[in-house]
């Protein structure tokens, strides 16, 4: 195995910026979802090998994986049961390895999930420590002769669980999960335990892979008398994972789940010796209110809760991802309002969240959709784009559980939507044949033919975000403005020296904004889409007016000595 | 000129009143007597006076420069020259970042900042902000005594109300008060503003006749208003105690009003009416500190909340008047009065074709928002002391401030906006008829 990772290890993206993942878009795929190169109904990795043209075409820098490990399939993979190996419908290690090779050749990252809380009940380590009280990986999992113990911690899956606790009627205990009842956690107070996991994080590094997402870090270890989340038993053991890493493996990333108020999530970037990069999850269903509320106190309030983060960490920002839309992080007065809002159907309602995709959850309205990315591109943090969103895709809320997101990538109009050769009924999945989000009216091939489709539209945006670093390292100040339905911000490095004046209109109607800019007095603001200059800045408020859902990006650059506008372009 | 400016009091004494007369903050045109009371150069370019015009007292920093080398900050501001002296140009130092700023330093030694922005256009005095955290209200007419709102959110922010910019910096001299320096309420939109995008974006909505289930609700924002607002009162009487409520009095400044204002209206005698069982209510709750002129414009949005601005009370009262205290229901009906207010603006926007179709909604979100509003102030902790009584007497209390506020209006719109007369005046038909 080390041979084929050490000749992995000589692909160019190694050599390049420590810190990539400080001003990288990532896109989030799911293996099975993407392309099926061998005609059995389930996308593989030699099919998603096939695909990275189309994402290197996008501009896209960091490939995340869902799970893609041997398991069972009833957590969508997020159960493992055997974190060596991959799922056969997949492919095997050496179609891992190629994806690897090739994506690294094209300059594209690649980072996968991985579950360190829990296994699936069908690993052999959980069926080793289920025979018996004594044998070696008995005290694997955290095992209990009663369902009383750690009663203030919460359950996450209500909707399917009732406890935290789950008979065996193997070994006749009782066991710890807090996610279904067929993931064991396992025992993170087994020095064994701690070794296995750093030995697999070692084996896919070996291989060449960039990093890993890390799903549920808070819950690690228990503790009595707590609500067994963020303790401070799991950062230390976090931090030695990093320092594992680090030492071996420099320039990888670890990007932490940790569904949590940002207050408690920055404790997972450590002192930067922790997690290099975090989900923010609070703000992804503000963004949603404050357009619907069109005002943009949503928005603001999360982001002046939001503490600093170390040197060298970076938040990771999404509008929409596989699950659904997260609202654990929300006041039980907004969640009751993000339901009626986007939630009519019960049907959609999963757990504490919905499950949708981003274009029916705003109504298919492109001007919003665009204003929702633009916002995501222009804040502080890392953007995530979920698979199948560049082009509008749709969802199926008639499939079971989270599946309604997950179903296959359109890409042409041909049968299957051009994801798989394999008879419809073979399938994992249906796709979406509707005729507003099918893959006849909605698939990249059309797009791509299209110059003002939302592909192309994204294409571009990433392609100026990308000459624009300053929107991944730069520094935000708001901007105050009287209209509540405007969002004004600044971002700035000064290192480069570019500043950047983001405005977004979050309201349906036209509207005005005098923005207080007298600190920039004599820069002209440069639209950074079309190179167009606007009037200069002056000691007045500068005035500006956005359509519905507008935005502009500035770029404010000093031109007093050159006439005409130059070349200047960061 | 070489060197520094030369500053000449005479030439000074003789330039101001026609710079008084331009001046927004100073009303009427020139003065016929005029004097310096107090000068002292606060900076080598920078004479700061307080100036006696016609009996009125007012605050002048006057900057200077070289005739021959205007600065660029004066280009466009002919209002704020004062004229030349000599070979000194003088000039509204307010206007000068670099004088600005050591006026800062005056009011609030220990800040340091790098820029400064006028805050918007401003009427009564001069408020500047610096580095979009801090900003200096320079008062330009000079009363006596403490100013109320610096006295209010003082006291306030010392027991512990966090809804308020308490003062970082306050100059005074002779127990008057100059100038005060404030937290910057960065990002900030009054309540009349983000109730008005809540209103058009209901008024704009297809199919919906329940303001609750319109994108643009003002409902959890009513609601968090109240708390904030029955905390203040909370926090109102701790800082300036408590005491017996005058009811007689109240209801005689009520009924005074109604003389003035209602002698002609055939609602009379019912409102007399109203305001009488007021009297006879047994329960009140003792009088306070309040507010004193409590509307939707008086409270801003900002991240960390709402915050409650100028506690002025109503500027055409005089000073000892505005302190006096009152029930804290005058305040709470203010606001829900506000509330009328801006769904019938809001009304008046659109075409009047829409406005028969519309009207049962403006109906309907003042009624949600009345309702979360008075939801959110009385299940707030320690606002049931101050209210008294029972839950059906604080209703017939609230009821007679609120037709009390209306009669105000219809008074204030007679005179100044007889096209508005409509909106306080159904205001006092609905109260009467739901009495």
């Amino acid at each position: 195995m080390s041979e084929l990772g050490d000749h992995i290890q000589l692909t160019p993206t190694e050599a390049s910026d420590p810190r990539w993942y400080q001003k990288a878009v990532f896109y989030e795929v799911g293996v099975r979802g993407f392309y099926d190169s061998n005609d059995d109904g389930f996308g593989d990795l030699r099919g998603l090998t096939e695909k990275l043209d189309y994402i290197e075409w996008l501009g896209v820098d960091c490939l995340w994986l869902l799970p893609f490990y041997q398991s069972p399939l009833r957590d969508g993979g997020y159960d493992i049961a055997d974190f060596f190996s991959i799922l056969p419908e997949f492919g095997d290690l050496a179609d891992a390895m190629t994806l690897l090779e090739e994506a690294h050749r094209r300059g594209i990252r690649v980072v996968a999930d991985l579950v360190v809380n829990h296994t699936s009940d069908q690993h052999p380590w959980f069926q080793e420590s289920r025979q018996s009280r004594d044998n070696p990986k008995s005290d694997w999992y955290v095992w209990s002769d009663d369902d009383q113990k750690y009663k203030d911690a919460r359950i996450i899956f209500v909707d399917t669980e009732s406890s935290n606790w789950s008979w065996d009627p193997v070994r006749q205990q009782y066991f710890w999960h807090r996610f279904f009842s067929h993931q064991p956690d396992l025992n993170y107070d087994n020095e064994e335990v701690q070794q296995a996991m750093i030995d697999v994080v070692k084996f896919w590094l070996d291989l060449g892979l960039d990093g890993f997402r890390v799903d549920a870090v808070p819950y690690l270890f228990e503790r009595e008398g707590t609500n067994c989340e963020n303790l401070p038993e799991t950062h230390e053991y976090l931090k030695r994972l990093r320092k594992e890493v680090d030492a071996s493996f420099p320039g990888r990333v670890l990007l932490a789940e940790a569904n949590q108020w940002p207050a408690d999530v920055v404790e997972y970037f450590g002192q930067g010796d922790e997690f290099h990069m975090c989900f923010h999850f609070p703000i992804m269903p503000r963004m949603f209110m404050s357009v619907r509320r069109e005002q943009r106190y949503p928005i603001t309030e999360i982001l002046s809760q939001t503490p600093e983060i170390p040197e060298g960490t970076q938040w990771g920002m999404f509008l929409r991802n596989h699950d659904e839309l997260t609202l654990e992080m929300v006041t039980d007065e907004e969640r009751d309002y993000m339901y009626a809002e986007y939630a009519k159907d019960p049907r959609m309602r999963r757990n504490v969240g919905i499950s949708r995709r981003l274009a029916p959850l705003v109504e298919n309205d492109r001007r919003v959709a665009e204003l929702l990315h633009a916002m995501l591109f222009s804040m502080p943090g890392s953007p995530v784009l979920y698979y199948g969103d560049e082009i509008g895709m749709g969802d199926n809320i008639y499939l079971g559980d989270r599946d309604g997101v997950r179903t296959p990538m359109q890409w042409t109009p041909d049968r299957n939507g051009g994801f798989s050769k394999a008879d419809f009924a073979r399938l994992y999945l249906p796709p979406l044949m509707d005729p507003v989000y099918g893959y006849q009216a909605v698939n990249v091939e059309a797009e791509m033919r299209d110059p003002s489709s939302m592909l192309h539209w994204m294409k571009r945006m990433l392609e100026v975000r990308k000459q624009h670093p300053v929107f991944g390292t730069g520094s935000m100040e708001f901007i105050s403005v009287d209209n509540p339905s405007v969002l004004a911000y600044v971002r700035r490095e000064a290192e480069s020296g570019d500043t950047i004046l983001c405005v977004n209109n979050l309201s349906r109607f036209a509207q005005p904004a005098e923005l207080p800019m007298q600190q920039f007095d004599g820069l002209t603001p440069i639209e950074l889409l079309g190179r167009v200059p606007f009037p200069k800045i002056g000691e007045l408020p500068y005035f500006v007016t956005l359509g519905p859902y507008q935005f502009y990006w500035f770029q404010l650059v000093d031109q007093s000595g050159s006439e005409d506008r130059g070349g200047d372009d960061a | 000129m070489s060197g520094l400016p030369k500053f000449d009091l005479d030439d000074i004494r003789r330039l101001l009143p026609s710079f008084l007369a331009k001046q927004r903050w100073y009303s009427g045109g020139e003065p016929d007597t005029i004097g310096i009371e107090q000068d002292e150069q606060l900076h080598d370019r920078m004479l700061w006076l307080l100036v006696d015009a016609d009996g009125k007292r007012y605050q002048v920093p006057v900057g200077g420069c070289a005739t021959s080398a205007p600065p660029d900050f004066l280009h466009g501001h002919d209002a704020s020259i004062v004229g030349a002296s000599n070979d000194v140009l003088l000039y509204d130092a307010t206007l000068d970042p670099e004088l600005a700023t050591a006026l800062l330093s005056v009011v609030a030694p220990d800040e340091d900042v790098t820029y400064v922005r006028p805050m918007g256009a401003e009427q009564s005095n001069t408020s500047l902000v610096f580095d979009d955290r801090l900003v200096l209200k320079v008062f330009r007419r000079v009363h006596d005594g403490a100013n109320p709102d610096i006295e209010v959110t003082a006291a306030l922010g010392g027991v512990g109300f966090k809804h308020v910019a308490a003062p970082v910096g306050v100059w005074e001299r002779d127990q008057r008060h100059l100038a005060v320096v404030q937290p910057y309420l960065q990002g900030a939109t009054d309540g009349w503003a983000l109730a008005l995008t809540s209103l058009r974006d209901l008024y704009a909505s297809e199919h919906i006749d329940d303001p609750a289930q319109a994108g643009g609700d003002f409902g959890a924002e009513a609601r968090r208003l109240g708390e904030v607002t029955a905390a203040m009162h909370v926090a109102l009487a701790r800082a300036f105690g408590t005491d017996k409520a005058d009811v007689g009095q109240w209801v005689g400044v009520m009924l005074r009003q109604l003389e003035r204002v209602g002698a002609e209206q055939p609602w009379r005698s019912q409102a007399e009416k109203v305001f009488q069982s007021f009297a006879s209510l047994a329960n009140r709750g003792p009088s306070i500190r309040v507010h004193g002129d409590y509307h939707l414009g008086q409270a801003v949005r900002t991240d960390a909340g709402w915050f409650v601005l100028d506690f002025e009370g109503e500027p055409a009262r005089p000073l000892a008047e505005r302190r006096l205290p009152s029930s804290p229901l005058k305040d709470v009906s203010g606001m829900l009065r506000s509330f009328h207010y801006a769904a019938e603006v809001a009304l008046r926007e659109r075409e009047e074709t829409d406005v028969k179709r519309l009207r049962p909604l403006a109906r309907a979100w003042e009624q949600r928002n009345r309702k979360k509003f008075l939801d959110g102030y009385l299940a707030t902790d320690g606002i049931d002391e101050l209210l008294g009584g029972n839950e059906k007497d604080t209703e017939a209390a609230l009821n007679a401030w609120e037709l009390d506020k209306a009669v105000y209006e219809v008074g204030y719109e007679l005179g100044h906006r007889p096209d508005w007369v409509a909106i306080p005046e159904s205001a006092v038909l609905r109260i009467l008829e739901e009495e």
